[in-house]
């Protein structure tokens, strides 16, 4: 009955009512397509280093990274990969050498991260193949291939075909150098990568790192992304000298990143309810002003603080959450129609490529997503019936009544 | 015979501290089951605060007041509001019924307040219906109802609890010397059938007259209290 009374009692100011109900609506709306956006980037984002940069995990030696030095190899790659294949849930893996050094060419220089790879497979693990944008994939026959950044390239101004030398120390501590080809220009998403990461064969990376048939890193994908966890206490459990870490472990920034997309959208939310909050408490302070009366009324009669109080919330909630499903089922229906991705490259490219973010935005309206906004709804409901109802409670029934 | 309301020694002071208004001034009152009874006075003599007070809906600042054996002087305000819910029935001069609610909802309202089953509830509300004349207005909004009509609904929401006794503060006010016949019509019929007690405030001499009891008010204070001769119909 109080909820039969609070329903008529929100339709008895309808222009009133219907501009809150909107506001909600139209606000959620706005709210939950940002969230969309937002965790699309963000998943777009996870994607991108699980399936291209990272891969689910990574096997090291546990002083490896710290200085890059390349005596801490992994380990034989035969054999380490033998053992890691065998594990239940491993899709591919790769195994590479690594080291940091310079790059030349006749004019100019810069500092890089040379990896050693074995084509295929690394193609099967980050699909490397797929970034070339100028030349060609490690072509055979020829002699000391090389890969380079788009970025580096342009830096240094570097072309397909163009000779180039690397120089580093190998495991005796003695520098060493040789001369490269490059093959091709890759680019990939994340373009602080592109200005860093050379890709060479790993034989030849060996011979010069004086660490033959050696690996420091190998790359594990797996079949889907829940087995990251339990695969991983497998891997250690077969390499307890190994450092065996997580995409989350190997780049904490990219998880940290997504979260805080994912979260400041959520923030964005509170902000335009906490906005349509004040809205909701003015017009039912308004609404409990002009039936002074009837709410004395109501109070002779007999009916108790709390019914009045519950009548009240009810109002509020009612206006509050008629908006939502409608804000909602409008926001799911421009994620769906937008399912083919929204190109904001005109006017962010470089900015979100900085970041490892894609021009190409795919949004996603995810469960989680869902009851996070409804939470924060009914909290914001909760807020705006506060004040009326203690507004409401207070008044005396005589005093209502004389009015 | 019964008494239902017994008013001992009651004063109301407004603005105690600042002008002090003696609404109220030391009245006793009795009522027994079955009165009909007027409370007149000029404007400004009392007659609301004094219903307020009887009603449980203003506490006296001396003297105490027992309805129907309970002292209801010192009662909890949520106490008190179910006390007013299961024995007073309240007639408001106007604005009486919520806009929202038919005729029948704004009767059944009371009863669902009190826990009645639908069926009672349905029983109750037809035949009050049928008692105030307005059969055929049961799902009606109060805006399409007249003046009296409205009030009617209002004496039947009254009666619906089942109360002690009906108070009601001018009534007639509001209403046309035909309406505001009809309506004490029904109220006088509803306390010789239903032996239900009434004590309405009025101006009107055509309302007084219908009284069989008229106490007078002056300043806070009965001036006199007679029963009158009833002309029966
Ligand atoms: N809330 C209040 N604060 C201060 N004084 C009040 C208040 N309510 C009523 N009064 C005063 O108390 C006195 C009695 O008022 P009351 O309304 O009871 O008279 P009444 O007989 O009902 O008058 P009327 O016939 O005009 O309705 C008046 O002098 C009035 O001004
Ligand atoms: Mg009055």
């Amino acid at each position: 009955m109080l909820l039969t009374l609070a329903w008529r009692n929100i339709w008895r100011n309808k222009v009133r009512s219907l501009v809150i109900i909107c506001s909600v609506a139209v606000g959620l709306w706005a709210g939950a397509f940002i969230v969309a956006v937002y965790d699309g980037m963000a998943k777009d984002r996870i994607r991108t280093v699980i399936q291209e940069e990272v891969s689910h995990l990574q096997i090291h030696h546990p002083a490896f990274k710290e200085d890059f030095e390349p005596k801490f190899v992994a380990g034989d790659v035969d054999s380490l990969t033998a053992k890691i294949v065998a594990v239940p849930g491993v899709k591919s893996i790769t195994a590479r050498s690594i080291t940091r050094g310079m790059m030349a060419n006749a004019s100019n220089s810069s500092g890089v991260t040379v990896i050693g790879i074995e084509p295929a497979s690394e193609n099967k693990t980050t699909g490397l193949q797929g970034r070339i944008i100028a030349g060609d994939f490690f072509p055979e026959g020829k002699r000391n291939p090389i890969l380079v950044g788009n970025k580096l390239a342009e830096k240094l101004n570097i072309k397909s075909g163009n000779k180039v030398v690397l120089t580093f120390t190998n495991t005796h501590n003695n520098l060493t150098s040789g001369a490269f080809k490059v093959v091709g220009i890759y680019q990939s998403i994340n373009s602080k990568l592109d200005g860093t990461n050379v890709y060479v064969l790993r034989q030849n990376l060996n011979a010069l790192l004086t660490t033959p048939g050696k690996a420091h890193e190998c790359a594990i994908l797996l079949n889907n992304d829940d087995l990251v966890d339990s695969v991983k206490l497998q891997l250690q459990a077969i390499f307890p000298d190994l450092k065996v870490e997580t995409w989350r472990q190997v780049s904490p920034e990219s998880d940290l990143i997504a979260t805080y997309t994912t979260q400041s959208a959520i923030i964005m939310v509170v902000i335009i309810m906490i906005a349509l909050a004040f809205g909701i408490v003015n017009t039912m302070l308004m609404a409990v002003l002009e039936r002074t009366r009837e709410i004395g009324m109501l109070m002779a009669l007999g009916l108790k603080k709390g019914k009045l109080l519950t009548m009240i919330i009810f109002e509020t909630f009612l206006l509050t959450l008629v908006g939502a499903p409608f804000g909602l089922l409008v926001a799911w229906a421009t994620v769906a129609l937008t399912q083919d991705g929204i190109d904001i490259s005109a006017f962010a490219d470089k900015g979100l490529s900085e970041y490892g973010f894609s021009a190409i935005l795919y949004p996603i309206l995810s469960w989680d997503s869902v009851y996070q906004i409804i939470v924060i709804v009914v909290c914001a409901a909760l807020f705006s019936a506060i004040f009326p109802a203690i507004k409401a409670i207070r008044l005396k029934p005589v005093e209502a009544i004389r009015q | 015979m019964e008494i239902v309301i017994d008013a001992h020694n009651v004063s109301k002071v407004y603005n105690p501290e600042t002008i002090p208004v003696h609404a109220v001034n030391n009245v006793h009152l009795h009522v027994e089951r079955g009165e009909f009874t007027a409370l007149v006075g000029p404007s400004g003599s009392g007659k609301t605060t004094l219903l307020n007070l009887l009603g449980g809906l203003d506490r006296p600042n001396e003297g105490k007041i027992v309805i129907n054996g309970t002292d209801i002087t010192d009662m909890k305000e949520n106490q008190l509001i179910d006390f007013r819910l299961n024995n007073i029935g309240f007639v408001f001069q106007s604005f009486n019924l919520i806009p929202v609610l038919t005729a029948k909802e704004n009767i059944e309202f009371i009863m669902l307040l009190q826990g009645a089953s639908k069926k009672q509830r349905d029983e109750r509300v037809q035949t009050l219906l049928k008692e105030i004349g307005l059969s055929d207005k049961t799902n009606t909004m109060p805006s399409q109802l007249s003046g009296g009509q409205q009030q009617r609904v209002a004496v039947a929401r009254a009666l619906a609890s089942k109360p002690q006794f009906i108070l009601a503060d001018e009534p007639t006010a509001n209403l046309d010397s035909k309406s505001a016949s009809d309506l004490l019509d029904i109220m006088a019929k509803l306390n010789k059938e239903e032996n239900m007690t009434f004590i309405f405030s009025t101006h009107d001499s055509r309302v007084i007259e219908r009284a069989r009891r008229v106490v007078t008010l002056v300043d806070g204070r009965i001036t006199s209290d007679t029963a009158t001769f009833q002309i029966s119909h």
